[in-house]
């Protein structure tokens, strides 16, 4: 009897058993990590997810380099003629739509698209005081990543305000550089309305980087009006040329009174080559460096992107810009003893703004982590937009044109000048060039300006004033774009 | 006939019996290990009568003579006879039949006899585990099992080794669902071989009773219990052995480096660095420094014993390997214990118990990658000495970023890893009205991994990507918890019908529920750069590396329901049906549930009338097929989480937001395999010969795997990506065939061969995302493409690249071929597979794929006398490899063969000419691309144990001494270490960047039991 009952009791607990494990309910699991359909309850989260769409800003250091690697100031360099590619065929101008290079800037830059619209599809979710503001640095990130989106590919397709689901790849087209532009200019007039002059947080967007990434939006489309009035408020206050040119690319000169946006960089945490847009380090500073350097000043790098002789002859006798921008590395070795290697295409010259320097974490890997702030938007380049832009709107002015440009030469220790007409002009270019050398605007100056065919070897007109879609991009997004002419 | 015979004995019987009376003969009958047996059957040949053997395994027989024989049988051991020579006590060892048909074999929640299985299932057994003395239990597998494959993903201490089961059906996990004792374990390293009892590998849809787990198959182990009524027994097993490298590959000597270093920069129209060769010598070989013998040993104890209704085990191991690259610097330390004691509560109630805790402690070097030690033995420069004129270690100047002294790096490698790990069962099984048994089991693994690794200030040379600059040394700490519980409850109804029909049915429920969390810290600038400091809270700086990326914790869990119906009519046809419905965690709400048929059909031909003969003792036909999954993704893989990473700066301060991760996909779904399979079993010339054919097929659809998508969804940013879609089918078809053949040809000598081969044809059938392909895998810097593929018509994971024709041996060669980028006579010559005119990336075709088209394993074993021998080979044959463990950078050291190079027009059409200028010769093509087939010599065992007299007088059951080889030698064609490298991986494997070679062990143990 008794060992009935226990037979029962455990017949009993079987089936018990079995029962409670009978709910479905049991394979529903969410995540303690937040879902992303579930966010910005708070002003807290908001901020959280304003500082993602930053991150993709450190990843513009592939288009600097690009930028003047496209250009006629450097050659590609690197260890080999088979390394990265991408690089040297954009060097030559024989890139195509294979090109890797250009793809990861189609994806980084859409991934800042996409974060700041993720921000944007819930501007409204919940109030807070200085929600505008957030929405502001939102809306002007979106329009940085548009920019260099339509700087290199033209036509993209332009997403607002939500970010695209798997599946939306497939059914949006490429919107024409124009209207895009005109949501650039949108965001941007919007951020300039609402954000201050002046940010307590050092790296933050303030209404002068909009205004001046605004006037550089209407120059790229020739609309040098409404650029010169945009560029002007920037003029108009608070910023100043730094006295000393040599200290804007040090350290102690970072987001210093010259310096309108300035994308910011740290050696605080590790990086490698398999997520080179993850890092927190400039990664072009250590492509730019100096191959197996070993000597003072400065640390070792990948010798990409070496300055042409010709460009270092393209600055004026007596230009302090010239030591500056150009590392003879030569002479630097002989002074120093310092040694180094050389590389593919070894011209002698280095980037000296944007190459390694000593006294840094090195955190490793120590190429891929420089904490070198990319100076963006600096106030000798609004000057030198806004003589451009006043010397070509209708009417001109080229006294406010010579006004602007006399500035930058008078830092640069030069003369003015009392250049009128195209001499003018051809003064203001000449000294954009040099003024700006290394720091990614040479290849769209030329292009936006018409002088690329003159001045880049291998330059076909109607076809590299734009980069080619990614050919694999065309394919994932179901073969409905056309690439863009010639490619 | 039969009367003459009888007359002849009457007749005879008393001259016979003048000197051998009728007499009794007794004895005690035991197995290999002198375990008494309980209940064998000993009969007088050609008479009905008989006895069977006590709880002590003594029997007594009366009335017999001398010349009668003897006959003993029992389940689960060869038969043996005996002749009688006179009044005397037997002694009688029966050795065990692992083959034997009546034996049970594990096939998921139950077991099965031999003979009346229906699918695919073969089993490894303890003895071969003893005879191959693996430091990990998948080595037991590898040449053993047909069907089963396994490679190395290095020969490091403590390293894993993929197992594939009848090929790789998928681009993502496939590694099979492993249970030992039915607890989940995913790391094999952390069992002791020792402590295995027992094998089933399921490999076709008889897998299917673990239905969304199962397409990779399934593997049980059962560790060893003890035995009812057995005194307690000891047993201790060790050996020690000493390692060392199978292979050094032959590089260029100072002399040689530099009369190649000075060709190439000639050729490349630059100054030659090298002007006095005499200076020079043989300088450095690397390998020579880091290659060194390294010593393993290995000692276990066990302890086994019953009683009436207890049994109980218990064991311990150690043990203890080092690494024969950098000496201690690569080391594995295990220390396990275990236990078990089953108790029958009631008659019939019955409780069962077993534990496993495991601690182990592994360090490692950097290996098969861009910049690992062996890759940098390779490629450092023979005319840099070691150590400089001051004593430092030499730089490695001007040797790319990458490569760096090896000897420095080991000694500035800190790197270690220790798991501690429980893994616990508990049953109870039931048995009531007579034929049913209910059965509920509980089984549980809790580990710890804590990895610590620091990098100590260094300076390697400049630009080196792995130096450390002052201040900022790097410590890495993180610590995971794992842990989970299998709850499984079932019912089984076993009866038999008119003594013909046999019934065996099973419903159950299964449970399972895994979570783990992980915590990791990132510090530098520890005090005094000593890794004796190195711990976080003497770091500054700390980053904490879950703060917003990845997931910290995870919970993934499965419910299942299960039914399986076994029926066989008179043990001649054989029927067996199951089904699963799974519900797992890992997949959208729109897809958790699935469910599982499998079903398989037996004919044993063999019990037919028509059947009889004399060669044949036994055959059955058998097939299955089925429907099996796989949900091996991470938790949540369907959703998309807010774990990316999004940092940035401000007031020179990094701040960490948040940002999306992988997109989410909410129909995704489990892979789903359908699985077919025939065969026979077969047993001929008195069971001697044990034959098993099979043909398989395998496809599986709805692939997960991560296809590229769209850069404007936004996966190109830190963290994100793209979702996983079900995308893609590969089949997977092949042989299998063992055979094995033993015999006992005397008291003194028995023997066993037995061999086996798969075959076996990898295809993709599809990638269903836009693009047509999934690519992986690493070849050289700066080469954009990865150089492996999963394409449809494809092998999984085949190799893609340029095929070569032979070098350009003159101007006009280059002049009649397609237009060919930086072409000079001495360059490899491509082909231009589109006939456009010009060699591009529009060239490329496979060029080879990691996966044999064969493999083969034999053993040899015979017993004569106190000694055994025994002997096992593998073979693999078809497999290609990638040599990319030339870092072809200016400076670097080369291999031996561009001794062989074009130096001239006919010089060679093999190896191109060395130059440092523009050229091709290092795109990813065949040249690369090397045949990796190889047959070894696996093992070499020779023993000698001590006879039972002078074990008897020493009170023991067993003393063995035995010497073995591992990994004896290898035969192959290929240039590298080791032609086993890969990294497992399904696309990206087989891609030799400086594998680390299984070592050669010369080992001494012995096996004591008493």
């Amino acid at each position: 009897m008794k060992i009935n009952t226990l037979k029962n009791r455990i017949i009993f607990t079987l089936v018990a058993f079995m029962a409670i494990s009978c709910s479905d309910d049991f394979v529903n699991v969410t995540s303690e990590n937040e879902s992303a359909d579930n966010y910005f309850n708070s002003e807290e989260e908001y901020q959280q997810a304003l500082i993602g769409a930053y991150d993709l800003l450190q990843a513009t250091y592939l288009n600097v380099m690009i930028g003047e690697i496209a250009s006629d100031n450097t050659l590609a360099g690197g260890e080999s003629a088979n390394d990265v590619i991408g690089f040297q065929q954009i060097d030559k101008m024989t890139h195509n739509p294979l090109n890797q290079q250009l793809r990861d800037i189609w994806n980084w830059m859409f991934a800042g698209v996409n974060r700041a619209n993720y921000i944007l599809q819930y501007q409204d979710k919940t109030e807070f005081d200085g929600r505008t503001q957030v929405i502001a640095q939102a809306r002007f990130l979106r329009a940085y990543y548009y920019f260099e989106l339509v700087k290199f590919f033209g036509a993209v397709p332009l997403v607002i305000d939500k970010p695209l689901a798997f599946g939306d790849q497939f059914d949006i087209a490429r919107t024409p550089a124009s209207e895009v532009y005109d949501q650039i200019e949108a965001d941007l007039i919007f951020a300039a309305e609402n954000l201050p002059a002046n940010q307590a947080q050092k790296g933050r967007i303030t209404s002068g980087a909009a205004n001046a990434l605004l006037g550089k939006a209407y120059l790229y489309q020739n609309q040098f009006s409404e650029a010169a009035v945009a560029l002007e408020k920037v003029i108009a206050g608070p910023y100043m040329l730094v006295t000393d040119y040599e200290s804007i690319f040090e350290p102690e000169g970072e987001n210093g009174t010259e310096s309108v946006f300035e994308v910011q960089y740290t050696d605080e945490e590790g990086a490698g080559f398999g997520c080179l847009q993850c890092s927190e380090g400039n990664v072009a500073v250590g492509f730019n460096g100096i191959r197996n350097f070993n000597g003072p000043t400065f640390d070792s790098g990948f010798s990409f992107n070496l300055p042409l002789q010709e460009t270092v002859d393209a600055f004026e006798a007596g230009d302090i810009r010239k030591d500056v921008a150009i590392l003879d590395i030569e002479e630097f070795a002989s002074q120093t003893g310092a040694t180094y290697v050389e590389g593919y295409e070894h011209t002698g010259y280095y980037n000296r703004k944007y190459i390694a320097r000593k006294g840094d974490l090195n955190t490793g890997d120590a190429n891929l982590t420089n904490p070198n702030n990319y100076r963006a938007i600096r106030f000798a380049d609004v000057l030198l937009m806004a003589a451009e832009a006043n010397f070509k709107k209708s009417p001109p002015d080229e006294g406010k044109a010579r006004e602007y440009l006399n500035r930058v030469r008078v830092r640069a220790e030069l003369d003015p000048v009392q250049l009128s007409g195209n001499a003018l002009l051809d003064q203001i270019y000449k000294d954009r060039r040099s003024e700006l050398v290394g720091e990614g605007h040479r290849f769209f100056d030329l292009v936006r300006t018409g002088r690329a065919a003159s001045a880049i070897d291998g330059f076909v007109v109607g076809k590299h004033e734009l980069f080619p879609i990614p050919a694999i991009e065309i394919q994932l997004a179901g073969n409905n774009w056309e690439q863009n002419p010639n490619y | 006939m039969k009367r003459f015979t009888c007359l002849l004995i009457v007749l005879f019987g008393g001259i016979v019996s003048m000197f051998s009376q009728s007499i009794a003969v007794q004895g005690t009958v035991t197995d290999e290990n002198n375990v008494p047996l309980l209940g064998v059957n000993v009969l007088v040949k050609n008479e009905s009568r008989g006895t069977t053997t006590d709880f002590d395994g003594n029997f007594k027989i009366e009335n017999v003579k001398s010349g009668d024989i003897l006959q003993f049988s029992y389940i689960g051991f060869l038969p043996k006879e005996f002749t009688i020579t006179g009044n005397q006590s037997l002694n009688v060892q029966l050795l065990t039949d692992s083959e034997s048909l009546e034996e049970v074999v594990v096939i998921g929640y139950g077991t099965q006899a031999k003979k009346e299985i229906t699918g695919a299932v073969s089993v490894v057994g303890s003895k071969t585990i003893e005879e191959l003395n693996p430091v990990r239990v998948e080595q037991a597998l590898q040449g053993r099992v047909a069907g089963v494959n396994i490679t190395s993903t290095s020969g490091s201490p403590g390293s894993a080794a993929t197992i594939s089961i009848r090929g790789i059906s998928t681009n993502g996990d496939s590694r099979p669902l492993i249970l030992v004792d039915g607890a989940v374990i995913e790391d094999l390293s952390v069992i002791n071989p020792n402590d295995i009892e027992s094998i089933s590998v399921l490999k076709d849809a008889t897998a299917g009773i673990y239905g969304v787990r199962a397409a990779n198959g399934v593997i049980l182990i059962t560790t060893k219990g003890g035995q009812k009524n057995t005194d307690l027994r000891v047993e201790v097993d060790t050996y020690t052995g000493v390692q060392e490298t199978s292979r050094k590959l032959p590089v260029l000597n100072a002399t040689e480096y530099a009369v190649i270093i000075n060709e190439a920069f000639a050729a490349g129209g630059q100054t030659p660095p090298f002007n006095d060769f005499s200076v020079l010598g043989e300088g450095t070989d690397y390998q020579d420094e880091i290659f060194r013998e390294a010593f393993i040993s290995d000692v276990n104890v066990n302890i086994y014993g019953g009683g009436e209704k207890a049994t109980y085990s218990a064991g311990g191991g150690y043990l203890n390997q080092d690494g024969i690259v950098g000496g201690s610097g690569t080391n594995f330390e295990r220390v396990s214990a275990r236990g078990s004691f089953d108790y029958d509560i009631l008659e019939n109630l019955k409780l069962s118990t077993t534990s496993i805790y495991t601690h182990s402690n592994r360090s490692t070097l950097s290996e098969n990658s861009l910049g690992s030690v062996l890759f940098n033995a390779i490629n450092m420069a023979p005319t840099i000495p070691i150590f400089d004129a001051d004593g430092e270690y030499s730089l490695a100047e001007g040797l790319g970023n990458e490569v760096i002294n090896p000897i420095a790096q080991i000694a500035n490698t800190y790197n270690n890893a220790q798991v501690d790990k429980i893994t616990g069962t508990v049953g109870l099984a039931y048995d009531f009205f007579d034929h049913f048994t209910a059965e509920a089991r509980y089984q549980f693994n809790y580990s710890e991994v804590r990895e610590n690794s620091f990098f100590p200030e260094a300076f390697y040379g400049s630009g080196k990507v792995f130096n450390i600059s002052e201040g900022r040394n790097v410590v890495n700490e993180s610590t995971d918890y794992y842990r989970d519980y299998t709850f499984d409850a079932f019912i089984s109804y076993n009866n038999s019908f008119n003594d013909v029909h046999n019934v065996t049915a099973l419903l159950g429920t299964s449970v399972f529920k895994t979570t783990g969390d992980s915590y990791g810290f990132t510090g530098f600038n520890i005090p005094g750069n000593i890794y004796e400091n190195a711990s976080i809270e003497n770091a500054s700086d700390v980053v904490d590396n879950y703060l917003n990326v990845s997931n910290r914790i995870f919970d993934s869990r499965l419910l299942s329901y299960f039914a399986r119906l076994q029926y066989n009519y008179d043990q001649k046809y054989l029927v067996s049906a199951v089904i699963r419905r799974d519900g797992s965690s890992n997949f959208g709400p729109n897809n958790k549930f699935g469910y599982f048929p499998s079903a398989s059909v037996g004919w044993v031909m063999s019990e037919e009338s028509f059947f009889e003969n004399n060669i044949v003792n036994f055959f059955k036909l058998r097939s299955s097929y089925g429907i099996l999954g796989n949900d091996r993704i991470g938790a949540y893989g369907y959703t998309s989480l807010l774990d990316a990473e999004g940092a940035y700066v401000f007031d020179n301060t990094l701040y960490y937001g948040v940002a999306a991760g992988r997109l989410s996909n909410p129909n995704l779904q489990w892979e789903e395999q359908t699985a077919f399979d025939i065969g026979i079993d077969a047993r001929l010339f008195n069971s001697k010969l044990d034959l098993t054919v099979d043909y398989f097929k395998r496809q599986t659809d709805n692939l997960l795997l991560v296809p590229q998508v769209s850069g404007i969804l936004g996966v190109g940013a830190p963290g994100a990506g793209a979702p996983i879609v079900n995308a893609g089918s590969v089949e997977n078809k092949g042989w299998e065939f063992s055979l094995s053949y033993k015999e006992v040809v005397s008291d003194d000598f028995d023997f066993n061969i037995s061999y086996n081969l798969t075959t076996l044809e990898n295809e993709v059938l599809s990638v269903a995302n836009e693009n047509g392909f999934v690519s992986g895998g690493f070849f050289a810097v700066g080469q954009g493409e990865d150089p492996a593929r999963m394409e449809a018509g494809q092998p999984i994971g085949y190799f893609y690249g340029l095929e070569t024709n032979g070098i350009f041996q003159n101007a006009t060669e280059i002049a009649n071929s397609a237009t060919q980028v930086n072409a000079n006579p001495g360059d490899l010559r491509y082909v231009d597979q589109n006939n456009d005119g010009v060699i591009d990336t529009d060239d490329r075709i496979n060029i080879g794929d990691p996966i044999p088209d064969l493999t083969m394993g034999l053993n040899i074993g015979f017993n004569f006398k106190n000694f055994d021998f025994s002997a096992y080979a593998f073979a693999s044959v078809g497999n290609e490899i990638v040599r990319a463990y030339d870092r072809n950078e200016i400076r670097t050291n080369k291999t031996s063969y561009v001794l062989d190079r074009w130096t001239g027009s006919g010089t060679s059409n093999v190896y191109p000419r060395v130059n440092i200028g523009p050229n091709s010769n290092n795109v990813f093509s065949d040249f690369y691309v090397e045949d990796a087939s190889y047959v070894r010599l696996q093992n070499v065992q020779l023993g000698y144990s001590l006879n039972n007299r002078i074990t008897d007088q020493l009170g023991i059951r067993k003393l063995r001494f035995y010497v073995s080889v591992n990994n004896a030698f290898t035969l192959t064609e290929y240039n590298g270490y080791d032609p086993s490298a890969s990294s497992g991986d399904p696309i990206g494997g087989g891609i030799d960047q400086g594998f680390y070679p299984v070592p050669r062990v010369y080992s001494a143990g012995l096996n004591f039991k008493f």
